[in-house]
């Protein structure tokens, strides 16, 4: 494939999405039927364009590639390389399965006419940050998706949304000129904001610092780094499910793909090193850890309880991120195609029960396996996968982000880890294990009886297909991305860890 | 001289490649997974599946023994999870694979009967057969990585099998038994991924050498995790409650195999993994003297405590389950003899596999038995049973043959293991003459007896005595229980009457491979159990027993019921669990609400200063208006005055008229007076010319110059007047919007002199 043909692709699969709104928008007048499946169709065109990259990411290629300048020195550029490729791979795949999930979940909701195209619009903008080839472009899109994904949070309209949207606004708003501000100084320092010079910033200095933590702030907001974490577990219970599977599954790895970058394409590798300014990422990501965790363990509200375990799991990625080392770095990756799958099917999984059922309270699922054996099925699949038992991927990640630890002598790290996990398996077992052993408040367990009847009985009450569909597709990833000898996600990860600490670029 | 013949020397070195390892593991799991999903309806079928699975499974264990007593069989799945699955399978891992798929063939067969009493069979017999393979996995597994993934397959698995019953009970016990297994799982996923940072490998290979600093944090990790499932004191809090539980076969299972899985993760590391292929220096040798002092006192705490506690115990299943605890102490007992002797340890070993394998037969029979009783009775508590030796006389049979094997009586199994350990532990006393070896040989014959004590307990209890009158009926037992319950006890018997069998043919080989020698391989070779001196040792035993049985009943000893708090749970768990879940949980809440707050608070202070400058900014709007308002107040004022001004001056402009006009009046009075003098005097100068002509000029005079003085006073005040008329317009017009202007217009001047200035 030809450098000018791949431009051309990323170009489209970047506006498609953003063109699509107003069409969308326009066509919601006629039909809903319609609307949906152009949604659906945008979201598996975008996918399948970025698949079709896949053969030029696999020759090593790396695109740098200016599109138009803005201001003099600060243009909109596009860049290409085995990390955006799997971030935008992975972003479209989540969207296309919650765009499916959606048809179903959002028809009993209200302003759907409102909801997909914002939905479409958040995909090209999502894609826009993947394939930013400068940090000011990257700042653009970012900026695009986080103000646009308010509208996805606010949804619901009630007073709880609004509330847990203005606290996110703010804190966008404050990541932005923190972000905004980080930019100026790297552009100041270096002369330059492009991605595909190789390292920008070579050289420990004062403003350096400024420009790191700056950066840190912006996307660390994003990611739900602690202390910027507040708004994660307000917003993402309160949008709607599909919503909250990719704010939780892919929006907050922008900010993580923003750190990857700002570690090794702003900084060099050996300067954050030599200067301990990723001691200052890792020791937020152990707090990060241990606090989602804790707190998750508090709340009965399974959504607010996964937006917890979200703030936790994103520490694992963070922290992996500050070791630095090449086991690190793809455990951090492949957490990051680990998180989205497992978080995913948690919250579509928890949709479905809402949906069906109305339970928030994860102290009332008793007996929910009996009612929807595969929804519950999936939910403890991705379940078992975040407290790490093999051979899921969350095993295989945890495995790799503690031997990444462990090659630094870093054993403390491992102890964080397990920690983490011990409390994961703490929060999720007691939603699962009653849901299939324990009988429903008010029901008997009977040992009397025919044959028959010794039996469970299952009443099944499931979601609709399209809905479990989207909800299986995830949950098997799972164990595929686990246990498959010829894992390409795992094998993309170490490939991208190569990549990024060979110097940046080829 | 104790060098051995080298004819005894076998050839252990050849290597097979063999995928059966992997096929023996994975059979049972494909197959107990295909049982869920065959629906209900068809019991007999599911029945011969779960069968059939666990005999293809013992079948093929035996397959692989002619290569193992030759060498070791690998395969290599290369890629599984990126790490790869990795079988090796020696002698060791034979025996313990063959013992689980026996068993597991005898409980799966003895389930037949028992499940048809309970429910929810389709799960039940699905999770046997893949708990089978899981077990399978584990030592079958050629390095710990793969250990590990079927370890925790096991744990999950085994949790269905432990909550079968679902009552509250059973749901407590089974997360209990879960979480600490989640727990151990995770202690050795740490250990392993320690030993794969410091020596590149998972291998099952001996790396004394290459452990590195932590290598005591990594064996203390690996005894946390394989000592959970094992039971070992303290952690073996889950075990008395789980096992109970469970329905008697799996039961039989959790306590017969299972917890094997952990003596044998024990046995590998502690044998394998922390010894050298060369010489072992000075320094390791006494590491590893201490390691073993360690794991054995592990074994005397662990084996005393289970005794004592399955002696007060007044259920049946718990008896057997605290006993399980007990005898898992003698196995490391024997294990850590091992490690401290180091090339002199045979004895230990050796008699610890024994122990595996007389333990896996006894309790598991022992298990089955109590489960029959059961299963007709559908009681436990000893003190609601008895007489069963009448109603249930084939029961009690078999039951008094596994007792005996239990308590150790010559010519039954349990006798030839817990000799041997027995026996090691006086060659350890004979090597190293310390206090501790001694007190510890001391508690293992205290144990021993107290082992006795409480199966003389459960047997009166349960088999002698009057029968109920709830349970005065007939029984007759299936013969799939005949066949298993015969098969235990003619097995128990068989191992008792020719304990050199086993010994010869299966522990002295893998002795050889793990390089012992000296004096305690020599006396292995050529061990009579049946001289006096062993057999003296089970003679105190016995009369020991009598000592503290006999006394114990007539002070009803054995019924006391220890305190809550002094359990271990009260004492070490409860607390630190709890200390724990408030720590973590509270701290992780206060920092998230204090980080919350201080967003919250920040933005408010945020929202204060906007409103403080807010209000400065009014204020300075309203200091604007008041000062204006004064302005035009003063403006007001200034032309009042000017008005009250003009009024004075025209009050003046009048008074000084008034006054020209009186002045006027007067010159003009002047003037009469004058005229009137004058025609006085005209008339006089009638009179008088002359005179008259002189005066009159010289009185027109005098007038006029008066005249021209008032005039000239007059002007001089209209021009004062004109003057003042001009002014006027200065005050007169001077309103606010001036002010204002100028004010606004000095400001300006200001700024623009500050900022010129800094700037």
């Amino acid at each position: 494939m030809d450098k000018a043909t791949v431009i051309i692709m990323m170009v489209v699969i970047v506006t498609l999405p953003i063109i699509m709104t107003p069409v969308l928008m326009y066509v919601c007048r006629f039909s809903d039927r319609l609307r949906n499946g152009l949604a659906v169709l945008t979201a598996a065109t975008t996918f399948i364009l970025t698949l079709m990259l896949y053969p030029f990411i696999r020759d090593g290629g790396v695109i740098q590639q200016s599109i138009f300048e803005i201001l003099p020195d600060l243009e909109i550029s596009i860049h290409l390389d085995i990390l955006s490729f799997s971030l935008a791979a992975l972003s479209s795949f989540v969207w296309l399965l919650c765009a499916i999930y959606s048809i179903d979940y959002m028809a009993k909701e209200h302003a759907c006419s409102r909801y997909y195209p914002v939905l479409i619009f958040t995909l090209g903008a999502c894609q826009g940050i993947f394939f930013a080839g400068d940090l000011f472009s990257l700042f653009v899109f970012f900026e695009l998706m986080s103000i646009i994904a308010y509208i996805l949070i606010i949804h619901e309209q009630t007073e709880e949304a609004l509330k847990a949207g203005y606290k996110y606004l703010v804190m966008t708003i404050i990541g932005g000129l923190a972000l905004f501000f980080g930019v100026i100084i790297i552009f100041e320092i270096g002369g330059t904001v492009s991605l595909g010079v190789g390292v920008i910033v070579s050289e420990s200095s004062m403003l350096g610092l400024v420009a790191f933590i700056c950066f840190l702030i912006g996307f660390g907001m994003k990611a739900g780094m602690f202390p910027l974490h507040v708004w994660l577990p307000d917003a993402h219970p309160v949008a709607p499910s599909p919503a909250s599977a990719l704010l939780s599954g892919i929006m907050l790895k922008t900010g993580a793909y923003g750190l990857f970058r700002v570690f090794f394409h702003v900084f060099s590798v050996d300067l954050l090193r030599s200067s301990g300014w990723n001691v200052i990422l890792a020791v937020l990501a152990v707090i990060t850890i241990l606090l989602g965790s804790a707190v998750a363990l508090t709340q009965s509200d399974i959504k607010r309880r996964l937006a917890y375990s979200s703030i936790s799991q994103l520490g694992y990625i963070l922290l992996g991120l500050s070791i630095l080392n090449f086991n690190a770095i793809t455990g951090a990756t492949f957490h990051i195609f680990s998180h989205a799958f497992m978080k995913s099917t948690l919250f579509l999984a928890a949709g479905a029960i809402i949906w069906k059922t109305g339970i928030r309270n994860v102290n009332e699922m008793k007996g929910l396996g009996r009612l929807m054996p595969v929804t519950m099925g999936c939910f403890s699949l991705a379940a078992l996968a975040m407290i790490g038992i093999p051979p899921l991927n969350g095993f295989l990640s945890k495995w790799t982000l503690a031997l990444g630890a462990l090659d630094a002598g870093l054993p403390g790290y491992v102890l964080v880890l397990l920690i983490s996990s011990l409390l994961n398996a703490l929060y999720y077992l007691p939603i699962i294990i009653p849901a299939f052993f324990e009988h429903p408040e008010g029901e008997e367990n009977s040992h009397e009886g025919d044959d028959e009847k010794h039996e469970v009985q299952f009443k099944i009450k499931e979601a609709t297909p399209l809905m479990l569909s989207a909800i299986a597709i995830l949950a098997l990833c799972t164990i595929i991305f686990g246990l498959t000898p010829n894992n390409i996600v795992f094998s993309l990860s170490r490939l991208t860890a190569q990549y990024l600490l060979g110097g940046g670029s080829f | 001289m104790f060098a051995v013949a080298p004819e005894h020397l076998p050839d252990l070195s050849r290597v097979y490649y063999s995928s059966l390892p992997l096929w023996i593991t994975l059979l049972p799991l494909l197959v107990g997974t295909g049982l869920y999903f065959f629906k209900s309806g068809a019991d007999t079928l599911r029945k011969v599946i779960s069968l059939l699975a666990s005999l293809s499974a013992l079948v093929g264990v035996i397959m692989l023994l002619p290569m193992v007593l030759s060498g070791t069989v690998l395969y290599d799945l290369v890629d599984f999870m990126q790490m790869g699955l990795f079988f090796e399978v020696d002698l060791v891992g034979w025996i313990f694979a063959f013992l689980i798929a026996f068993i597991w063939f005898l409980a799966t067969l003895f389930s037949f009967v028992y499940m048809d009493f309970e429910h929810n069979r389709r799960r039940y017999y699905s999770v046997l057969i893949i708990t089978l393979g899981a077990m399978l996995g584990i030592v079958l597994a050629g390095d710990f990585f793969t250990l590990f993934l079927f370890f925790e397959l096991m744990t999950l698995s085994s949790f269905i099998l432990v909550i079968h019953e679902q009552n509250r009970e059973a749901m407590q016990a089974g997360l209990l038994y879960l979480y600490l297994g989640i727990a151990g799982g995770l202690a050795l996923l740490f250990a392993i991924m320690m030993l794969y940072s410091a020596t590149g490998t998972v291998d099952i290979t001996p790396v004394l050498e290459n452990l590195g600093p932590n290598r005591t944090a990594i064996y203390v990790l690996f005894l946390i995790g394989f000592g959970v499932k094992a039971g070992l004191v303290p952690l073996h809090i889950w075990l008395p409650q789980a096992h109970p539980v469970a329905p008697s076969p799996a039961s039989a299972l959790l306590s017969g195999i299972m917890i094997k899985a952990g003596a044998y993760g024990i046995l590998r590391v502690s044998l394998v993994l922390y010894s050298s292929t060369g010489e072992i220096s000075t320094a390791d040798t006494a590491y590893l003297f201490n390691l073993g002092s360690v794991l054995m006192w592990i074994g005397i705490i662990t084996m005393l405590s289970g005794a004592i506690m399955a002696l007060l115990q007044g259920n049946m299943k718990r008896i057997l389950a605290y006993s399980s605890v007990s005898q898992i102490g003698y196995i490391a007992t024997g294990f850590g003899a091992a490690v401290f002797m180091g090339t002199e340890g045979a004895m230990g070993f050796a008699g610890s596999m024994y122990h595996i394998i007389n333990h896996a037969f006894f309790k598991a029979g022992l298990f089955m038995m109590v489960g029959t009783i059961y299963m007709y009775t559908h009681e436990l508590e000893l003190s609601r049973l008895g007489g069963m030796l009448k109603k249930m006389p084939f029961v009690g049979a078999t039951f008094i043959i596994a007792a005996c094997g239990i308590a150790g009586i010559p010519g039954f199994n349990g006798y030839p293991s817990k000799t041997l350990i027995h026996d090691a532990l006086l060659i350890a006393i004979k090597y190293n003459d310390l206090f501790s070896i001694e007190l510890a040989e001391k508690i293992f014959t205290l144990t021993s007896a107290l082992t006795i004590c409480y199966f003389i307990k459960l047997f009166r209890g349960v088999f002698l005595g009057p029968v109920p009158e709830k349970l005065d009926r007939s029984y007759k037992l299936a013969l799939s229980t005949k066949i298993v319950l015969s098969t235990f006890a003619a097995i128990i018997i068989a191992i008792g009457l020719f304990p050199n069998y086993i010994l010869e043919r299966f522990l002295v080989l893998p002795s050889e491979v793990l390089k012992y020698e000296g004096y305690a391989m020599d006396h292995l070779y050529h061990f009579n159990f049946f001289e006096w001196h062993p057999l003296e040792a089970m003679l105190i035993v016995v009369i020991l027993a009598l000592v503290i049985y006999v006394p114990g009943l007539y002070r009803n000893w054995f019924n006391w019921q220890p305190p809550p708090w002094l359990s271990i749970y009260a004492l070490l768990y409860r607390p630190l669990t709890n200390r724990l879940m408030i720590l973590t949980c509270k701290a992780g809440l206060v920092l998230d609400s204090t980080v919350d707050s201080v967003y919250n608070q920040s933005g408010n202070a945020a929202r204060n200063v906007c409103d403080f400058v807010g209000n400065v900014d009014h204020g300075l709007d309203s200091f604007y208006k008041k000062w204006g308002l004064i302005g035009s107040k003063l403006a007001e004022s200034s032309k009042d005055m000017d008005e009250k001004l003009d009024k004075l001056y025209q009050r003046s402009g009048k008074a000084a008229r008034k006054l020209a006009d009186k002045s006027a009046d007067m010159d003009s009075a002047l003037d009469k007076a004058y005229k009137k003098t004058g025609k006085a005097a005209q008339n006089l100068a009638k009179h008088s010319n002359d005179l008259d002509k002189a005066l009159n000029v010289a009185y027109d005079k005098a007038g006029k110059k008066t005249r021209d003085e008032v005039e000239k006073h007059l002007a001089g005040k209209n021009k004062k007047q004109d003057k003042d008329e001009s002014d006027k317009w200065t005050t007169k017009n001077l309103s606010f919007d001036n002010l204002l202007l100028v004010l606004v217009l000095g400001i300006v001047l200001i700024v623009i002199f500050y900022f010129g200035r800094s700037s």
